[in-house]
C-alpha cells in the first residue's frame, strides 16, 4: 500500500520536524487533555442521560408524558422536551466560554512548547528561529495564543 | 398529487427572485474559486457565525421545515420528537468532532478517518460511508424537491427535479464551496425570517398566548387527549428509542456538515459557528412546532385533505390561510432555497470523497495536480448530479423520502461516527478495523431497513420479512455493530505504523499544531485569485 505523504495534491501534508510523541508526553499538553476531558466526559454522559431519558419516557410511558399540568393543555412531554432546547444551548454556551478561557490558552501553551523544540534542534540553533517559527505560527490564530487564561477575547 | 392544478405564476416569481439571487452569489464566487482549498474548504475564509449560517442551511431541509410541522399537524407530539433528536445531536458534533475536524482534516471526513491508516483502504472506507449517505439524502431530497414543487408551482414533477438539479450543479461547479457556503447562509436567513413572519402571524391570530396553542390544536383533532402524548406516528417504544439514537449520533457523523468546519480558519471559529448553529436550529425547531399546532389550530380536520397524507402540505396550506396567494409563494420559494441549499452542501461533499480521496488518493496515489484534481471534482459533481436526477425522475413520486432519510441517518451514525471518533481517540485503531467498522455500518443499517416492515416487500407495506423483526429505524443494532466491527476489525491485525502516528493526529487535532491554514478568500474582497495565490505561495510555517 502507498502511504503516500509526499506532498501531492492530495495527501495530507504531515510535519516531520514536529516531535509529536514529545508534545503528548509534555506536561502542557496533559493538561489540556486533562482539563478537556474533565469538562467533556461529564457535559456528555449527562446531555444523553438527560436526552434519553426523555426518548424512553416518550417510547415507554406516553400517559405519563401526556399528563397535564401548569396549564390547560401544556404536558409534561412539552415541557421535557423544551428543558432539551434549554440544555443544548447552556451546555454549548458553557463549552465555548470553557473552551475560550481554560483550553485555547493550554493549546497555545503546548503549541509552543512544541515549537520551541523545533527551534532548539534547528539547522541554525538560533533563539531567534524558533521566536520566528512562532511568530508566524500566529498568522491563522486570531486571538492571541499566549495571552493568560481570562484574557482571551470572546468570539 | 397536486395541490393547486394550475401554473402559480407569482410562486414562479418568487423562485425566479431566489435563483436570482444565489446566481449573482455564484457569479461573484466564480471569479474567485481557483485552488482545491477554495473549491471544497472556500479558503478557509468563512467566520463563525457565517459557518453557523450555512450549518444550518445545510442541515434543515425541506423535511425540517415542512416534514415536521406536517408530522406535528397529523400527530402531535412525535413530530416533536425529531426536533429534539436533531438538535441535541449538535452538542455530540461540539464536544465530539468540530474542532477536531477542523483542526486534522483537510477536504474530507477522510482525511481525519485515514490520518494515521493506510490511505488506500481507509479512504476507500471513508469514501464508502460519505458515499452511501450522500446518495439516500440527496435522492430523498430530490424527490421531495418534485414533490414539492409540483404541488406548490403546479409544474411537473419531472420539470422540477431537473431544475432543482441543474441549479445546484452550477452553483458547484462554478463557485465551489463560496458559493455553496453563501446559499446556504442566504437560505438560513430567509427560512429564519419566514418562520418568524409566519410564528407571529399565527400568534396573532390565538390571541397571542403560545400556551393555548395546545389546547386549540387538541380541540380541533380527532385524536382529543392522544394528541398531545406521544405513540401516535412511533407507536413502538424500542422503535422511538432507536430513532433517537440514530438522530443524535447521526449528526456527528454527515459527511455534508463536518465538511462545513473546513471553512472557517481555526477550532475556535468552528466551535463558534457549531453554537451559532445550535441557537438557529433551536429556535426553528421552537417554532416549526408552534406552527404545526398552529396549522392543526387554524385549519382544523379541515385541512387534512389539502396537507396531504405525509402532512408536507400543512404549513403552505396555512400560508394559504393567513396570507392568500403571495404569502404561499413565499414560503414555497423559501422551501425551494431550503432544498437548493441542501443538495448543494451533499453534492459538493460526495465531490470530495469521489476527487480528494477516490481519484487522487487511491487512484492516483497522491501524484495528481491541484488543478487536475479540482477538474476531477466538477465532474464528479456534474455527474452525482446528473444521476441524482435520473433517480429521482425514473424512481418517481412514488420513492419512500421518509425511510430514505431515516437511512441516511443510519448510515451516517453506524458506519462513520464510529469510526470517525475511534480514529481520534483509540490508540490501538486501525485500517483493518476502520473498513471492518464501516462496512459493518453501512451493510447493517442497509439490510436491517430493507428487510423492516415499512419497506419489505414493497413501499410503506406492513409485514416484514422476518416475522420478529418490526423496527424500521435500525440505530439500536447497526450503531452497536459499527463499534463491534471496527473493535473486531483492529483486534485482527497489528499495525504498529497506525499507532505510532497516533501521537501526531492526537496532538495535533487536540491543539491545531500543524493544521491546514486559511487561504483568506472571500466573496466581495478584493484580491481574489491574486491573493489566494499569493497565500498559496508564502512560506508562512504552518501551526
Amino acid at each position: 500500500m502507498t502511504e503516500g505523504f509526499t506532498g501531492g495534491a492530495g495527501t495530507t501534508e504531515h510535519r516531520p520536524d514536529i516531535d509529536w510523541e514529545a508534545v503528548e508526553r509534555s506536561p502542557e499538553f496533559r493538561e489540556l487533555v486533562k482539563r478537556k476531558k474533565a469538562f467533556v466526559i461529564p457535559a456528555t454522559l449527562f446531555f444523553l442521560a438527560w436526552y434519553f431519558g426523555f426518548i424512553i419516557l416518550a417510547g415507554y410511558a406516553p400517559d405519563f408524558m401526556g399528563r397535564e399540568f401548569i396549564t390547560d393543555g401544556l404536558t409534561v412531554g412539552y415541557v421535557f422536551a423544551l428543558t432539551q432546547f434549554v440544555m443544548t444551548w447552556v451546555l454549548g454556551w458553557m463549552y465555548l466560554r470553557k473552551a475560550d478561557r481554560v483550553f485555547d490558552p493550554l493549546a497555545a501553551r503546548a503549541r509552543e512548547s512544541a515549537l520551541e523544540l523545533i527551534g532548539a534542534t534547528d539547522a541554525r540553533g538560533t533563539p531567534e528561529s524558533g521566536r520566528r517559527f512562532r511568530r508566524g505560527a500566529i498568522v491563522d490564530e486570531p486571538a492571541t495564543p499566549s495571552t493568560t487564561s481570562e484574557e482571551v477575547p470572546r468570539q | 398529487m397536486t395541490y393547486i392544478a394550475a401554473v402559480n405564476e407569482t410562486a414562479l416569481a418568487v423562485f425566479a427572485i431566489v435563483v436570482g439571487v444565489t446566481m449573482v452569489v455564484t457569479y461573484f464566487a466564480s471569479k474567485r474559486v481557483s485552488t482545491a482549498t477554495d473549491f471544497w474548504a472556500a479558503g478557509r475564509g468563512l467566520t463563525g457565525p457565517q459557518n453557523g449560517f450555512a450549518i444550518a442551511g445545510d442541515y434543515m431541509s425541506a423535511a425540517s421545515f415542512l416534514g415536521i410541522a406536517g408530522l406535528i399537524f397529523l400527530f402531535g407530539f412525535d413530530g416533536f420528537l425529531y426536533s429534539v433528536g436533531f438538535l441535541v445531536a449538535f452538542l455530540t458534533v461540539l464536544f465530539l468532532l468540530a474542532e477536531r475536524m477542523r483542526n486534522s482534516g483537510k477536504y474530507t471526513i477522510a482525511d481525519t478517518l485515514a490520518y494515521r491508516m493506510k490511505q488506500k483502504p481507509a479512504r476507500a472506507a471513508a469514501a464508502l460511508g460519505t458515499l452511501s449517505v450522500v446518495a439516500f439524502y440527496l435522492i430523498a431530497q430530490m424527490v421531495g424537491a418534485g414533490v414539492l414543487i409540483e404541488g406548490l408551482v403546479g409544474i411537473d414533477f419531472w420539470l422540477a427535479v431537473v431544475l432543482t438539479g441543474a441549479f445546484m450543479i452550477i452553483y458547484i461547479v462554478a463557485g465551489g464551496m463560496l458559493a455553496t457556503s453563501w446559499v446556504q447562509i442566504i437560505k438560513a436567513f430567509l427560512l429564519m425570517s419566514a418562520a418568524i413572519v409566519m410564528t407571529i402571524w399565527v400568534l396573532a391570530k390565538i390571541g397571542w398566548n403560545p400556551l393555548d396553542l395546545f389546547r386549540d390544536a387538541r380541540g380541533k383533532s380527532a385524536e382529543g387527549e392522544a394528541y398531545l402524548e406521544p405513540g401516535l406516528f412511533l407507536s413502538t417504544p424500542l422503535d422511538t428509542v432507536s430513532l433517537g439514537l440514530g438522530l443524535v449520533l447521526g449528526t456527528a457523523g454527515l459527511p455534508h456538515i463536518l465538511m462545513r468546519f473546513f471553512t472557517v480558519p481555526n477550532a475556535k471559529a468552528a466551535r463558534g459557528s457549531v453554537m451559532w448553529a445550535m441557537v438557529l436550529i433551536g429556535s426553528f425547531y421552537v417554532m416549526t412546532t408552534a406552527l404545526g399546532f398552529g396549522a392543526r389550530a387554524i385549519l382544523g380536520r379541515g385541512g387534512e385533505e389539502a396537507a396531504g397524507p405525509t402532512g408536507n402540505f400543512a404549513l403552505p396550506t396555512l400560508a394559504d390561510e393567513l396570507g392568500g396567494e403571495l404569502f404561499l409563494a413565499i414560503i414555497a420559494g423559501v422551501a425551494f432555497a431550503t432544498i437548493l441549499a441542501v443538495v448543494a452542501g451533499l453534492v459538493i461533499s460526495a465531490s470530495g470523497a469521489v476527487a480528494h480521496d477516490v481519484w487522487s488518493n487511491i487512484v492516483r496515489s497522491g501524484r495528481d495536480s491541484e488543478r487536475e484534481e479540482v477538474w476531477v471534482a466538477k465532474i464528479a459533481a456534474l455527474s452525482i448530479g446528473a444521476i441524482a436526477i435520473a433517480i429521482a425522475v425514473i424512481g418517481g413520486e412514488g420513492l419512500n423520502i421518509s425511510f430514505m432519510v431515516g437511512l441516511a441517518f443510519a448510515v451516517a451514525a453506524s458506519a462513520n461516527f464510529p469510526a470517525l471518533l475511534l480514529a481520534l481517540t483509540w490508540r490501538r485503531f486501525n485500517t483493518t478495523g476502520a473498513v471492518v467498522g464501516v462496512l459493518f455500518g453501512v451493510i447493517s443499517s442497509v439490510a436491517l431497513v430493507v428487510i423492516s416492515p415499512t419497506v419489505w416487500p414493497g413501499p410503506d407495506s406492513e409485514g416484514g420479512a422476518l416475522s420478529w423483526y418490526s423496527l424500521a429505524n435500525p440505530g439500536i443494532i447497526s450503531i452497536p455493530l459499527g463499534f463491534i466491527g471496527c473493535f473486531l476489525g483492529t483486534m485482527l491485525a497489528r499495525e504498529p505504523a497506525a499507532e505510532a502516528k497516533f501521537d501526531e493526529l492526537y496532538v495535533r487535532s487536540e491543539t491545531g499544531l500543524g493544521a491546514e491554514v486559511a487561504t483568506g478568500l472571500t466573496l466581495t474582497g478584493g484580491g481574489g485569485r491574486r491573493r489566494t495565490a499569493a497565500a498559496a505561495t508564502a512560506t508562512i510555517p504552518r501551526l
